[in-house]
């Protein structure tokens, strides 16, 4: 089940506290797209437009990206 | 191995879509049948062609089961797949580019074919990635070009099949909804690997690199590269978060310490030089392995068709146009990519 926008995991991806391996082009692509923005404009502004867009963007991937969103909880719940 | 699948192998495939060289007879009867389809030929070819649903971009060069070929006579036609639901083919200039993920449907597919060197080509390259739907919908295709012995002399085009247009300066989509069971896959391959070498970052975006930081410290690009004898025939390789994303060298300038590059260069972005492949035959055998699977479409580099000779080779199993430039959501270079539709759900 996909968190919650106020889920850690997301604020992690982006600003690098986290790593999510994946064999996706897609989704590398995508969070490669969100690091550069948070290095470009680290304000708490845009962080959480981030945050609010990579949330849409698994939400829209949700079926097909489960592995990955998986990763994300178990490996934040353990760094909690 | 250096090639990314946007979604999970084990899905269940669909059939494959057909994708083929055809005469121009072949083509003309299948737009007369009411086939939809996504066309590479010579401006020669494509423009003996009746109005119809498709779109189409000049290039001669084709991968094929034979091998590597050079074909004005030729047209490559993917056929869309049955199962498409709706389909819309719309033109894009500069001012309307920054729709063209919000025009595609929520699922989907939407072939694009560019014609290099013009404004549209560049700001694809460089804005795609801030576009609205930038990720969320599946856009493939490729850059159109013309024979190498007419490069200045002939300019890239693209057609719009409906409206019967040739356009030099604008680029053609063609959007198709795809149901809820099927879903769109690209694949990155690329032969390149990035090596532990140098580290480099740009600190503007752009065609054209000069300045840069070479692990962390201040240097020029074109003086790195002919000081370190780098062969240009070889990538840099963006690394995005593990895709490789190789930006081609078109030209380095020993005098304006200039080097100019097939797509643009980001900041935040790792560039390292690709490492030097000898066969490309071999190499792309190795990448794509055994994968018996047929692409629903695909495209290779001219670049690797030139650097590698692979006229007379083959691709592994994959055929299709040989391009000026690759997309996969955004612009690729020396890369070939792939396309497949799943069953899902």
């Amino acid at each position: 089940m996909l968190p919650d926008a106020n889920h850690p995991a997301w604020r992690q991806i982006i600003t690098g506290e986290k790593a999510l391996h994946s064999s996706k082009a897609t989704i590398n692509l995508f969070i490669q797209s969100s690091k550069m923005s948070y290095a470009r404009d680290s304000s708490s502004a845009n962080l959480d437009q981030l945050i609010s867009k990579t949330h849409g963007f698994f939400a829209h991937y949700e079926s097909t990206f489960s592995k990955e969103i998986e990763q994300l909880i178990f490996e934040s719940s353990e760094n909690l | 191995m250096n090639h990314q699948k946007i979604f999970e192998s084990e899905r269940k495939m669909s059939a494959s879509t057909p994708s083929k060289l055809q005469s121009i007879p072949e083509v003309r009867a299948a737009i007369a049948g009411g086939k939809t389809l996504f066309l590479a030929g010579s401006r020669q070819a494509l423009s003996q062609l009746p109005r119809g649903n498709w779109v189409g971009g000049t290039i001669c060069y084709f991968m094929t089961e034979e091998g590597g070929l050079v074909s004005e006579d030729h047209i490559f036609a993917t056929e869309i797949p049955e199962c498409a639901q709706d389909v819309r083919i719309v033109n894009y200039g500069r001012g309307n580019l920054s729709f063209l993920y919000s025009d595609a449907p929520h699922n989907g597919i939407t072939y694009l074919v560019i014609p290099a060197s013009t404004r549209v080509h560049k700001a694809f390259a460089e804005q795609a990635p801030s576009f609205d739907g930038f990720l969320m919908h599946p856009v493939v295709g490729w850059v159109s070009g013309v024979r190498m012995d007419r490069l200045g002399s002939e300019l890239p085009a693209v057609f719009n099949g409906q409206t019967g247009e040739l356009l030099e300066k604008k680029a053609v989509a063609l959007h198709v909804a795809l149901p809820g069971n099927k879903q769109a896959e690209l694949d990155i391959v690329s032969i390149f690997k990035g090596g532990d070498g140098d580290v480099i970052h740009f600190k503007d975006e752009g065609f054209h690199a000069v300045g840069c930081l070479i692990n962390g410290k201040q240097a020029n690009l074109a003086d790195y590269i002919v000081a370190k004898g780098i062969r240009t025939e070889f990538p840099l390789v963006g690394d995005y978060c593990g895709c490789p994303v190789n930006v081609s060298i078109q030209k380095v300038d020993a005098e304006t310490h200039c080097v100019d590059l097939y797509a643009p260069v980001f900041p935040g972005v790792d560039y390292r030089f690709a490492e030097p492949v000898e066969d490309y035959e071999k190499a792309f055998a190795a990448t794509l392995g055994t994968d018996s699977e047929t692409p629903a479409f695909a495209c290779n580099c001219i670049l690797n068709f030139l650097y590698g000779k692979l006229e007379g080779k083959k691709t592994g199993n994959v055929t299709g146009p040989i391009t000026f430039g690759e997309i996969a959501h955004q612009l690729l270079n020396q890369t070939l990519v792939r396309m497949y539709l799943r069953e899902v759900g």
